[in-house]
């Protein structure tokens, strides 16, 4: 491992120390949602790198096709698995979440509906490239299925949430585009958000930096 | 649109239409599939009513995935009869993917059209609607066949092609499914119709059609 992965593991450990230390006793319970606001400051982290990581796997997609190159596609790839786990996580946290809030686990909200299909998506993708032997072709079908899926995402995150009525709290940032939230709670989501996305992009360089990123498939 | 591009992709949409009407296999294996489970359906429910959301739901799983049957034959018959790279030679890879996609649009829209009214003589549900419910019908139908060309030619040396293209095609169609099931359940139930579903539809399909344009190149230009 070189000097700036341990550096940025490092960095990693303190801060989820410290956002652990913050979630379970500086936070204050929040209205109407008590103790329980506390996992939302693991599922909204979770939430919001499945949808990272769906991103940069479209962007090394679109990379790929432009300029082939093993490291673009061993990106794509590793982004989208590290993606599949993460998104699996919301789902399950969310689940959690609802179960304890509404009183079931899935009632397909349309937020549970959108998470839903990106998991779908996610699943699709790596399905795709397990059956397509040749390494070079699984590369480029797999990038244009990432980038033609990708045109689902702004439909399901920003359009169909809006139309079918939803029992998700509002998001962070509500519709009149102002942040309503205690300033503890703010900056804690904050750092857990900067937390989880640090160690996404921690694994994502390691896996494909070690021999499976780039090898694994060829 | 340039001329000679034109008349490339009307020579693929003949072609297509010629040996769909030779061979009868693509549209048969569609309309037999419905048919089966048309009839499963309504043998299961014993003329019980179903409310509307859920009749409206049951026919569109119905035509998802009897349609699929069809929409992905695009380049897996190609493939089969080895004209693939006559086709690949002399095509540009617009005309292929246009001529292809909007025969497959008519093939689905003209199935789906066939299919419905059965549905609806055996499940005994009337539509108060038809206008919205026939734009409903095309913009998913449409929707398919242009999903389905694309993720029928990416399918070209895979291991296992059967069942994938209900994994590839239904993250992707989803947005134009969800809406299409709240528009044929108001059609049924008697209800407004929201036109702003209708606009999304036509939205995605739009934006669909012009990422198959663009991402189509790199399928058929291979190094």
């Amino acid at each position: 491992m070189r000097s700036y992965e341990k550096g940025l593991w490092l960095l990693i450990l303190l801060l989820t120390a410290a956002v652990v230390y913050a979630v379970f006793f500086l936070v204050p319970p929040a209205m109407g949602l008590g103790s329980l606001v506390r996992i939302a400051f693991f599922h909204i982290p979770v939430a919001w790198v499945a949808v990272l990581a769906f991103l940069v796997s479209a962007w090394y997609a679109v990379r790929y096709l432009r300029r082939p190159s093993a490291r673009f596609d061993a990106f794509s790839a590793e982004s989208a698995r590290l993606g599949l786990i993460f998104v699996v996580l919301a789902t399950l946290s969310g689940a959690v979440f609802s179960k304890l809030t509404w009183g079931s686990y899935w009632n397909w909200d349309p937020r549970q509906t959108t998470i839903f299909v990106l998991l779908l998506i996610y699943a699709a993708y790596l399905t795709l490239r397990s059956v397509i032997p040749d390494a070079h072709r699984r590369a480029r079908v797999a990038a244009i299925y990432a980038l033609f899926s990708f045109l689902t995402v702004p439909f399901l995150v920003f359009i169909i949430p809006r139309f079918y009525f939803s029992l998700h709290p509002a998001p962070v940032i509500n519709g009149s585009g102002s942040i309503d939230m205690d300033p503890v709670m703010l900056k804690t989501l904050l750092a857990s958000l900067l937390d989880m996305t640090l160690i996404y992009i921690a694994v994502l360089y390691h896996r494909v930096n070690s021999e499976r990123g780039v090898h694994h498939e060829t | 649109m340039h001329a000679s591009l034109y008349r490339a992709i009307e020579s693929v949409f003949r072609k297509e239409a010629r040996i769909s009407l030779r061979s009868r296999s693509s549209w048969l294996v569609v309309l037999m599939f419905a048919l089966t489970t048309l009839s499963c359906v309504s043998l299961l429910m014993q003329g019980d009513i179903l409310a509307p959301r859920l009749a409206a739901s049951m026919l569109w799983i119905i035509l998802f995935f009897s349609l699929l049957a069809g929409a992905g034959r695009g380049f897996a018959d190609e493939e089969q009869a080895g004209t693939l790279m006559a086709l690949q030679v002399y095509g540009s890879s617009q005309a292929v993917l246009f001529g292809k996609g909007l025969f497959m649009a008519v093939l689905l829209f003209v199935l789906s059209l066939l299919i419905v009214p059965m549905y609806l003589v055996l499940m005994d549900i009337a539509v108060a609607s038809w206008p919205a419910f026939l734009l409903t019908l095309l913009g998913g139908t449409y929707g398919m066949a242009m999903a389905g060309t694309l993720l029928s030619a990416l399918m070209f040396g895979a291991k296992v092609q059967s069942g994938l293209l209900s994994i590839l095609m239904l993250p992707v169609l989803l947005p134009i499914l969800l809406p299409a099931i709240v528009l044929t359940a108001s059609c049924f139930a008697g209800e407004a119709v929201h036109g702003s579903y209708l606009v999304g539809i036509a939205l995605y399909d739009a934006i669909m059609t012009l990422a198959a344009s663009l991402l189509f190149d790199f399928l058929w230009y291979e190094d």
